[in-house]
């Protein structure tokens, strides 16, 4: 690399429940943006419009571009939150994975020598703007037929049933995580990184994850459906998944409303530089990025991607699993941690230490970011030096980023 | 064709008749009928224009032929072009078009109709309307794929089209096929009339500003790409992917809603083209026009008007004879359903009364007591005496039936004829039973006979050409399609169908994973998997006849060996066990939990692993062995015609309906590569695989069974 890329600092916004009853459904989705970059420019001094033009670029993952995300909502939320009109913004679609590609994109900038100072995050109304709702290539029948890509849901079950995994194997992960979350909402593990949302006359929309069920019991877990059984079964879409999977006589549906991801609003930023503009800016490194990879793989199984990005980005960094102190596997379905550390051999306590978005959310564009930041943040707590996030993406991608603490 | 312009009402009739008994639609057709039109519209005083056909069918859709032969894509695209620029004249020449269909508009005739501003009919019960040009592996030509979403609605118009439905007149009004039906010619002609003084807008639908899709998909919506999502999902779980031409008219429907219609109709035609110069389409059409068409109309076999039948005795009510009566009382035969014991009658009885209440649910009551009138179940051999036709279905074994043949034969008629239900037994071990072998015959009927259309008519060597007649006249009043095949243990289909099976039990027996077995055969095109029937016909049943077989080959100094096969010793094996099948909650499968699932025992009763296997090698194996089996009963000439290979295959056993039958699987596949696959094969695996001369010959010179197309 010509130059080490720094994180400097990583904010995000609580995520708040991705429904009309959400406390973030009546926040606009650039609203939601500008909260994250106003924040990380006024706790870096560098909200005067002469220090905020030094911000060479900004890249902003958002998953579902139509609407109010349409266009390049990137650069509305830029010149909403009062950064120079000098600062540029592109917004990017790596599906579930395009918060860690923004900031990867931004740290490449810097170690290219091609940008000092960037921001990568992310943002994602899910309430305001259904999943879906963009279209796209991908729905057309002939590519479902010649792919045989199916929903995401179907992909995890399958992945579960490669993998080995029970219904109770996946309801246990789940709970872990619920309790993750909120024994470290407890310890205000995420008091640094997390600014409050709120609206035009000051008043406090949102301050803490609300999708939490700090009271799950496996039980609870226990009475729920199988979210994909119906549409795996009647409506055939196990069917194309056979197509690439012959041997696999059955799909066992075990992915639940209560062990899959929950859908959320929120968004995330992260400031990024070399070491030069760091000291001229008076601004202490907080970590440095070893690597940043993506992957492709199989689009029906889909999310066994993390491991082979996790290898890339081992290999990149001349790095080995043992090396990393902790994880961040986006818990977009219980079984993609769970096959993530069978496949890699790590102990699942070192992965999603604070939660994961079983429990928090995710919010599609902004996830990869926020949980960099998580990571980031987790590492400081408990004097540790390495961290990996990685997240499954659809279309049977990977994306993967190892941070080292300076 | 002509034109007929009455000046008074201002009103022109396109008569549609094209030489022969049908419209059918090819150049010439376009032709006159843009010539008439152009006749009509230099009508002075014109209000408006009915189209009418003066054959049978208002059009049946395209010349079949044409589509049968032609490979380049670039002549088709342009022919649909000159058939869409008509019907695209039609509908917009500023005059109200009604389309009178005094009888059935399929494929390109219904596309007909819909580019008409109405579609009236009569209200016949023989009157079919649809688009079911998937099912010979194309996809609606003219317009079709564009017209009826837009008329009826996305999701509408998806399943019928990608079913291939027909619908009868009556039905279509109630899904908007059509706009109205009427009792009598005079009443339809009164209706279109009327319409036309209305002085109606002469503009479709989907040429006027403000057209809005109806129903609750509209384009571009999420709800829309859903539809499609699941709808290609529920296709592939229903066809295994297998058929092309559903596909294409799915995503004509999915690309076309979008675009303005004259683009939209381009994007149909490149479909139409690609699937029509397919190799599938051309199997396809062969087989199910022109098969179909001439097994049923029993092209080439000897004919009488009719069976002189009146009353037929069935031996043996089990759910053959059961469903046998059924099927004959159904169709005013008076029937005998004779058993050893009364609580297989009452069984029969049963049985009978739920399909009365199942499949004639449209008649009347009287109708339906009627049928159940015409049946007596009886143990009294006596009772047998009246019957002209005897079809015997008791159990397979030849000292059985020899000793029922000739208790029964001493009570009939001088003028009785016999046949025999027996499935591989042949009739010159049965006839001598009989008095006559010239009245011996032998109908080989398929469970559930009551939905199964074949039957497999079998000849013995001193069967009379008029009993056969009289065979064949029997198979058309109870509207089962007959395949005649020659005497020979199995005949054909239960050759095939044996080979189908056990295979597949050797593939397992011999290590390879079942699962993959199963899907194999799936995504060949096979209608049901191999373990999957092989549970549901019984293992006992599967092992009592291939017991038979073998105490047969044996007598005759014939063996093959098979009670040594690794695949009956699995069999066997899994019997003893108790896993006799899915009445008995197990067999390959496990049936206690839903869904099925393949036995996890079924690996240690197996041998293995195998020194090759994998999905490409199981299918072939499995379509090789029943294609072998047809190319050898072809060479044995068992079958009397290539036609009823195919259509017994097809209709009789779940074949691949893809293919074409396993004849057209084997043109596809090659005889070269089909007989150095099965040299291999029989290197490895014994003289089960042994290539028939024929078939050597053929891959020598290049030959193919069908005309190279």
């Amino acid at each position: 690399m010509a130059n080490a890329a720094y994180i400097y600092d990583a904010v995000r916004t609580p995520r708040g429940r991705g429904k009309s009853s959400g406390s973030l459904y009546t926040v606009k989705a650039v609203d939601l943006l500008a909260t994250s970059l106003r924040a990380l420019m006024a706790r870096n001094g560098l909200s005067e419009s002469a220090k905020s033009a030094l911000v060479d670029d900004v890249s902003i993952g958002c998953v579902t571009q139509t609407g109010e995300q349409g266009a390049c909502i990137g650069r509305s939320g830029v010149l909403l939150a009062d950064l120079d009109e000098s600062v540029p913004a592109v917004t990017l679609n790596r599906f579930c994975g395009s918060g860690l590609e923004a900031v990867n994109e931004a740290a490449a900038k810097v170690a290219a020598g091609f940008a000092e100072l960037t921001i990568g995050g992310g943002v994602e109304s899910m309430s305001r703007v259904a999943m879906g709702s963009d279209g796209g290539a991908l729905w057309d029948p002939t590519f479902e037929w010649r792919y045989g890509t199916v929903p995401q849901g179907i992909s995890a079950d399958l992945l579960a049933t490669l993998g080995g995994f029970t219904r109770d194997d996946v309801d246990q992960f789940a709970l872990q995580s619920q309790r993750k979350a909120a024994a470290a909402w407890e310890r205000g593990e995420f008091a640094r990184a997390v600014v409050p949302v709120l609206d035009m006359n000051g008043v406090t929309v949102l301050a803490r994850d609300e999708y939490l069920r700090p009271d799950t019991t496996i039980e609870s877990l226990g009475k729920l459906k199988a979210a994909f059984e119906a549409m795996g079964d009647q409506f055939g879409l196990d069917d194309l998944a056979r197509k690439r999977y012959p041997h696999v006589e059955n799909i066992r549906h075990i992915h639940t409303a209560g062990n899959s991801s929950g859908i959320v609003d929120g968004s995330a930023a992260l400031l990024l530089g070399n070491e030069a503009i760091g000291k001229s800016l008076g601004l202490t490194p907080r970590a440095r990025i070893r690597a940043a990879v993506s992957t492709g793989g199989e689009p029906v199984l889909m999310l066994a991607e993390p491991v082979s990005a996790t290898r890339k980005a081992l290999k990149k960094a001349g790095m080995t699993i043992g090396d990393i102190d902790l994880f961040e596997v986006n818990e977009a379905f219980a079984a993609v941690p769970l096959y993530f550390a069978q496949q890699l051999g790590v102990d699942l306590d070192k992965i999603n230490v604070n939660g994961g978005a079983i429990a928090l959310g995710h919010p599609l564009g902004a996830t990869g970011a926020m949980l960099l930041g998580t990571v980031l943040d987790a590492l400081e707590r408990r004097n540790l030096s390495t961290g990996l996030v990685t997240l499954c993406i659809g279309g049977g991608m990977g994306i993967a980023t190892i941070i080292e603490r300076v | 064709m002509r034109c007929e312009f009455d000046s008074t009402t201002g009103v022109a009739t396109l008569v549609m008749q094209m030489e022969g008994r049908a419209n059918k639609i090819n150049p010439t057709f376009g032709e006159q009928l843009n010539r008439i039109l152009d006749e009509a519209l230099a009508s002075p005083g014109l209000k408006g224009i009915l189209l009418t056909s003066g054959h049978k069918d208002f059009c049946v859709g395209a010349d079949l032929d044409f589509v049968y032969r032609v490979r380049d894509p670039k002549a088709v695209y342009e022919a649909v072009g000159q058939l869409n620029a008509l019907y695209r004249k039609l509908e917009t020449c500023g005059k109200p078009v009604v389309a009178l269909l005094t009888g059935s508009a399929l494929g390109g005739g219904y596309e007909l109709a819909l580019a008409c501003h109405r579609r009236l009919a009569l209200n016949r019960p023989d009157i079919q309307i649809g688009l079911p040009e998937v099912s010979l592996g194309v996809i609606p030509g003219a317009g079709g794929t564009q017209r009826l979403p837009r008329l009826i609605g996305i999701q509408a118009a998806l399943m019928l089209i990608a079913e291939g439905k027909m619908v009868r007149a009556t039905a279509a009004v109630g899904q908007g096929l059509l706009d109205a039906v009427y009792d009598t010619p005079e009443a339809l002609h009164a209706a279109a009339l009327e319409y036309i003084t209305q002085s109606p807008s002469a503009k479709q639908p989907w040429d006027r500003p403000d057209f809005k899709y109806p129903g609750m998909h509209q384009p571009d919506t999420l709800d829309f790409r859903q539809l499609f999502a699941v709808g290609g999902a529920m296709l592939t779980k229903r066809t295994a992917g297998v058929y092309a031409a559903p596909e294409a008219a799915i995503s004509a429907v999915y690309e076309g809603t979008g675009l303005t219609f004259d683009a939209a109709l381009q994007v149909e035609a490149r479909y139409f083209a690609a699937r029509a110069t397919s190799d599938q389409a051309k199997d396809m059409i062969r087989t199910f026009w022109f098969h179909k068409n001439a097994v049923e109309k029993q092209e080439g076999l000897p004919r009488v008007d009719e069976s002189g039948y009146r009353k037929i005795g069935i031996l043996g009510a089990g759910m053959m004879g059961a469903g046998l009566a059924f099927v004959c009382a159904q169709r005013g035969f008076e029937v005998v359903l004779k058993d050893i014991r009364q609580e297989a009658l009452d069984k029969a009885v049963a049985h009978i009364d739920e399909q009365i209440a199942k499949r004639a649910k449209h008649a009347s009551a009287e109708e339906r007591a009627a049928i159940k009138a015409r049946i007596r179940p009886t143990l009294a051999i006596a009772d047998l005496a009246p019957c002209d036709l005897i079809i015997e279905a008791v159990i397979e074994d030849i000292a059985i039936k020899h000793a029922v043949t000739r208790e029964v034969a001493a009570v009939l008629g001088p003028n009785a004829h016999w046949a025999s239900n027996t499935s591989a037994i042949p009739m010159n071990d049965l006839s001598p039973a009989w008095r006559d072998g010239r009245t011996f015959i032998g109908l080989h009927y398929f469970s559930p006979v009551e939905q199964m259309p074949l039957v497999e008519i079998i000849v013995g060597k001193d069967t009379s050409d008029d009993t056969l007649a009289r065979a064949l006249a029997f198979s058309r009043e109870i509207k089962k399609t007959a395949i005649v095949v020659n005497d020979g243990y199995g005949f054909y289909t239960t050759r095939v169908f044996s080979a189908y099976i056990m295979e597949a039990a050797q593939l397992v027996a011999q290590g390879h994973d079942p699962a993959l077995v199963e899907y194999a055969a799936r995504r060949a095109g096979m209608v049901v998997s191999p373990l999957k029937v092989f549970d549901e016909v019984t293992l006992t049943l599967a092992m009592h006849a291939i017991g038979t077989r073998d105490k047969w080959e044996t007598q005759k100094g014939t063996p093959s060996g098979v009670l040594e096969w690794p695949g009956f010793k699995l069999v066997r094996a899994l019997v003893e066990q108790g896993r006799t099948g899915k009445a008995a909650g197990a067999g390959f499968y496990d049936y206690t939990a839903k869904p099925r699932r393949l036995w996890s025992g079924l690996r240690a009763l197996a041998g293995g692993p195998p020194p090759r296997t994998g999905f490409e090698y199981i299918q072939q194996r499995l379509m090789l062995s029943q294609c072998l089996e047809a190319a050898r009963c072809l060479e044995e000439g068992i079958l009397r015609d290539k036609r009823d290979a195919e259509i017994g295959a097809i209709f009789g056993l779940g074949f691949a309906p893809n293919s074409g039958g396993p004849l057209a699987w084997l043109d596809r596949f090659g005889a070269r590569r089909a007989v150095h696959l099965l040299d291999d094969l029989e290197r490895e695996l014994g003289p089960r695989y042994t290539a028939p001369a024929l078939l050597r010959q053929m891959a020598e010179k290049h030959e193919t069974f069908f005309e190279r197309i």
